[in-house]
């Protein structure tokens, strides 16, 4: 299977922000957000779909860490 | 009530006496009149007086026979315990009293410098109103001569040759510090050209199937990126910014030009073909380069990239895990500079640029 080309990738990447953007309106919810995430699916490779959801949630998690919603627990300060 | 005098001690045969010989005169000092001399005359008329019980006799540890410093002179004040040769105040004593001698009493330079014999400086008649200088070496130690005049070199004096000998010494220093760095660049220098022929060698395919090697490269500094064609976002992120260093370096006149290389960590995928595909969307410079499965270990190693390639899908498609940088590589093919993906494109180039400027070839 041949890599995806310069255009390819960048009708993958395309259909990724829209779909990144629908699901950042919607508050994660992704039943809203199919139509989206189907032609999401049809234009990239289905490991960069894998490799592409893993990110989402990385960067969500980021986002929550830096806004410093994740404290130590008491016991662990103390022990 | 009256508190009870101490007489004088008569002088005594015991102690020391003014001897003056027949036929001298003494025209000794008025200063000591309790001070031991002992005059006598040289041929020419000069007159020597040496004074007994010197300064140097006092406290430090005094030989036996020696005669005792009379009452009324005590050069130093002394304590009243009894002496004990040998102890630590004796031998500090004899340590820092030469040292503030030497800066502090003019008569003391004559222990490192002692003079000739001069001649009169001052003659009436028969009468000798001064006396000449006497060398120090090989005389007695605990006897000093008396001396009047001159006082010995100027405090300037003392000061200029003891900072003439400072500055000799530390130039001296300065020297043999030079000359160790000068060493040390140089066992530098011959490690760098080694390691320039040897280290970091490869033996792969670019896209249009001509074999390379760093060798080819000799001359030119060499951006150098590795990543595979099935990356997602990262590889082609890194290599955009990559070419736009590359136009930006190329833009500037009288800058050397820059070689964007391209090297796969993805073997069993990325052939030749695959690999021409892939950079001609980016840099028409770009060299992309491959090979077999152990020339491109060979290359990782020798650069220290890691890479793992990770599960197969249904499609048998994978994802190669493995570390980002730049790598810049000087025209000896040393290893220069690396940039990670916090560095943005402007930044690279200035490195880069910097670097340039800063380069010194160690190959000829």
């Amino acid at each position: 299977m041949a890599a995806p080309s310069m255009k390819e990738r960048q009708a993958c990447w395309g259909a990724r922000d829209e779909y990144w953007k629908c699901l950042d309106e919607k508050a994660e919810d992704a039943s809203q957000c199919e139509q989206l995430r189907s032609a999401f699916e049809s234009r990239c490779p289905q490991q960069w779909i894998k490799y592409f959801d893993k990110r989402r949630d990385y960067l969500k998690f980021k986002e929550k860490f830096e806004a410093g919603q994740f404290q130590p627990s008491k016991t662990t300060a103390q022990s | 009530m009256s508190c009870p005098r101490t007489a004088r001690p008569a002088p005594t045969d015991t102690q020391q006496q003014l001897r003056v010989p027949e036929g001298a005169v003494e025209e000794g000092p008025r200063k000591y009149p309790e001070a031991a001399f002992a005059c006598r005359t040289h041929p020419g008329h000069s007159l020597e007086c040496v004074r007994r019980g010197g300064w140097r006799a006092a406290p430090v540890g005094r030989a036996e026979g020696r005669p005792a410093p009379s009452a009324g002179l005590r050069p130093w004040p002394r304590p009243d315990a009894p002496e004990s040769p040998g102890g630590s105040f004796q031998q500090l004593n004899r340590i820092i009293r030469p040292m503030l001698l030497l800066v502090w009493a003019p008569k003391a330079w004559h222990r490192l410098f002692p003079l000739k014999p001069r001649a009169l400086l001052w003659f009436r008649g028969d009468k000798v109103l001064h006396v000449g200088y006497r060398r120090l070496s090989g005389q007695a130690p605990g006897e000093q001569s008396r001396q009047r005049q001159p006082q010995g070199p100027r405090f300037r004096t003392r000061l200029l040759i003891t900072a003439l000998f400072g500055a000799g010494l530390g130039g001296a220093w300065l020297a043999a510090r030079a000359e160790k760095e000068q060493r040390q660049q140089q066992r530098r220098t011959e490690a760098l050209r080694q390691a320039a022929v040897g280290q970091g060698d490869f033996n792969l395919l670019d896209h249009r199937g001509q074999a390379r090697c760093k060798a080819d490269f000799r001359g030119q500094w060499v951006l150098l990126y590795f990543g595979f064609t099935h990356c997602p976002d990262i590889c082609p992120d890194e290599l955009e910014k990559l070419v736009r260093v590359v136009e930006q370096l190329e833009a500037e006149p009288g800058l050397p030009p820059v070689q964007p290389v391209f090297i796969t960590v993805d073997p069993e995928r990325d052939t030749a073909a695959a690999m021409a595909r892939y950079v001609q969307d980016f840099h028409p410079r770009l060299l992309g380069l491959t090979g077999s499965a152990e020339q491109v270990a060979q290359v990782t190693r020798s650069y220290r990239v890691y890479y793992s390639a990770g599960p197969k899908d249904e499609d048998q498609d994978y994802i190669v895990d493995h570390s980002i940088a730049i790598y810049l590589l000087s025209p000896d093919g040393l290893f220069t500079d690396y940039y990670g993906r916090a560095k943005s494109a402007q930044q690279i180039a200035d490195s880069v640029r910097h670097h340039m400027a800063a380069f010194r070839s160690v190959l000829h």
